[in-house]
């Protein structure tokens, strides 16, 4: 190993305990019989049991998965739709002028598009809940989408396009036979920076929930106001160890589909 | 194109698996009937045995949810697209949806056990004969010291925070009426005076408290005192119990010239759905054993008399900082809504402190 190796490891290895240590520290906590973030007294499972006997905060949970998801799907269908629309449009100007509105939204803050949608929904009559979220939720994750799917179209040769053409598919076959398959790996992103953004966006949330519904940082940050409990970082710890299993899960799933490819490869051969 | 294909239908399964999830949730959780009773109160402000209580014996289903601040509660109603049946607003905040046509009146012939209540809590000047609010917590403004620090009955007024000792040693909450609130009792006036020379003199007073100020900070005065950061600070008597509940070198203090008295207390917005359940939920909580519960589970003081004399644990009802002889406090003052221009002139002199 050279010596310029070992410096960029330890450099590698340095960056990754500062963004993995608030997390372990948050995590120890939660088995603290002390009841606070001040000393560790020592060892109980008892935050664990009341979070999972609290079911307001399991519903709730529950809920924010739940929103994240149906958000992110629908925002990846009318991003991508709306990005291959951008892309088509011919006259240069207007596709810079179309980016642009969608990156303004992209960079506006989210207390004004929060409080706007509140002031929307009053004057429309529309009742806060479930659904006032979701579109919310759907209205900023939508030009996210679109900012991660743009890239793969232009990278889809259009020479790719024409032959499709020239080969008498329709508008139809070729948006499902060509370049869906080609930006999949854009959609994909689109999709998951959607979700993350939906599952810990707060401000937004804040302005337009109501009638029983909350999402997770918004009940967290009401608690809050008296001391964050560790029953809070009891249910982080949980979230974590969810996440990092459907990462592992997600890793080991793609190496077995590739090596299921290679078999069936090799019977063909 | 499989992929796509596959890939949103796994998303839609897991939508599917939490959906039912969630129904399941929401079934258990509470009774099978409909009827459903939405209340909005502050984070963890109540005692979540008592939702389950409610629940059995009503028959309703408890949908609850919660706010930090007064001010996003009032957002959030005032908008109009919720549909609360109970809410739990400060005092200064009832006075102020009160005049906007906020609220719904009470029906006192389908409430039982206002008996209960400590006298001197009803009918105050915020709402006067109790027509919209039904007292659920109260408290104090105080003082909180670290006897590690300060030695231990040294400080007993608002008087004592001027002492030249305590340089560099001080926290205030920042609030304009709170701060020049004790500013004006320790000099003998009223806090809610509109008399601008009285104020004048107060403000000349409130800097001479400049070089002992450490910090003018908000909810973090809680931690910081926890933490031994400061050996003094201003705070509310409910806030005090859950840092004495932390550590136990700290000591509440209600000064001898008078205080605050706030109240948080129960009310139903005029856009309430469940206006009988709304009421029965306020008898269910004016019940003294489910007062002392709640007070026990929350450390804040109760207004139910009863609950104070024959439910609640005889050690905590006997620390006259949390619960003082009315009688022998005389200066116990409720604030009062002195309308936008006296607000301003408040505000404008605490903002001059501060620039300090």
């Amino acid at each position: 190993m050279t010596e310029k190796m070992k410096w960029s490891k330890l450099y590698l290895f340095f960056v990754f305990i500062l963004l993995y240590t608030p997390i372990f520290y948050l995590i120890l906590f939660s088995f603290n019989e002390g009841g606070t973030m001040n000393h560790f007294t020592g060892f109980t499972l008892e935050h664990y049991s009341t979070v999972l006997q609290d079911s307001r905060l399991i519903q709730i949970v529950v809920q924010t998965l739940l929103l994240a998801l149906l958000s992110s799907l629908i925002s990846s269908i009318i991003g991508t739709l709306g990005a291959i629309g951008i892309y088509y449009v011919k006259n240069v100007r207007t596709q810079e002028v179309l980016l642009n509105a969608n990156n303004i939204l992209l960079v506006s803050p989210d207390v004004i598009i929060g409080s706007s949608f509140l002031l929307l929904f009053t004057i429309v009559g529309f009742q806060l809940g479930f659904v006032s979220v979701l579109l919310a939720h759907i209205a900023f994750s939508i030009p996210i989408v679109v900012l991660m799917v743009l890239p793969s179209l232009e990278e889809i040769n259009p020479s790719m396009l024409k032959a499709a053409e020239d080969l008498g598919a329709n508008g139809f076959q070729i948006l499902w036979h060509v370049i869906l398959p080609n930006i999949l790996p854009g959609i994909l992103s689109g999709f998951f920076m959607a979700f993350t953004y939906s599952l810990d966006d707060f401000a937004v949330t804040f302005f337009v929930t109501g009638n029983g519904f909350t999402t997770l940082a918004v009940e967290i940050y009401s608690r809050a106001r008296r001391g964050v409990s560790l029953e809070i970082n009891a249910l982080s710890a949980l979230l974590f160890i969810a996440s990092l299993l459907l990462v592992l899960g997600y890793y080991y799933l793609s190496i077995y589909s590739r090596r299921m490819k290679k078999v069936k490869r090799g019977v063909a051969e | 194109m499989n992929r796509l294909l596959q890939f949103m239908g796994t998303v839609v399964v897991f939508i599917l698996l939490l959906l039912g999830v969630n129904l399941y949730l929401s079934h258990s959780s509470g009774a099978a009937t409909s009827d459903t009773l939405t209340i909005y109160n502050w984070g963890d402000y109540i005692d979540p045995d008592l939702i389950t209580e409610f629940e059995e014996e009503s028959g309703l289903k408890v949908v609850y949810e919660t706010f930090d601040s007064n001010e996003a509660m009032y957002t959030k109603v005032q908008q109009g697209g919720t549909k609360y049946d109970i809410v739990v607003p400060s005092e200064y905040m009832i006075e102020r949806m009160i005049d906007e046509d906020l609220l719904h009146p009470l029906d006192y012939a389908q409430i039982e056990g206002m008996e209960h209540l400590v006298p001197e809590f009803l009918d105050l000047s915020f709402d006067p004969g109790n027509q919209y609010s039904v007292p659920y917590f109260w408290g104090t403004l105080g003082l909180i010291y670290n006897d590690k620090l300060i030695e231990e009955g040294s400080i007993t007024s608002w008087a004592d925070l001027w002492n030249p000792e305590y340089s560099d040693r001080l926290m205030l909450i920042d609030g304009a009426r709170e701060i020049l609130g004790l500013t004006l009792q320790s000099l003998g006036y009223s806090l809610n005076t509109k008399d601008l020379n009285e104020l004048a003199e107060a403000e000349a007073k409130l800097s001479e408290l400049a070089p002992n100020v450490k910090a003018i900070v908000a909810d973090e005065i809680k931690m910081y005192m926890i933490e031994e950061e400061a050996p003094i600070a201003v705070t509310f008597s409910g806030e005090a119990a859950d840092m004495m509940w932390e550590n136990e070198n700290l000591h509440y203090v209600l000064p001898e010239e008078g205080s605050n008295l706030w109240f948080d207390s129960i009310v139903i917005p005029k856009t309430a759905q469940n206006i009988s359940g709304a009421h029965e939920f306020i008898s269910f909580m004016l019940r003294p054993e489910n007062a002392a519960l709640n007070a026990e589970y929350i450390d804040y003081s109760s207004p139910n008399q009863t609950a104070i004399e024959e439910f609640i644990d005889e050690e905590v009802v006997s620390d006259e900082q949390f619960y003082p002889n009315l009688a022998d406090v005389e200066h116990l003052e409720v604030y009062k809504n002195l309308g936008l221009e006296y607000i301003g002139i408040y505000n404008d002199i605490f903002l001059k402190f501060k620039m300090k």
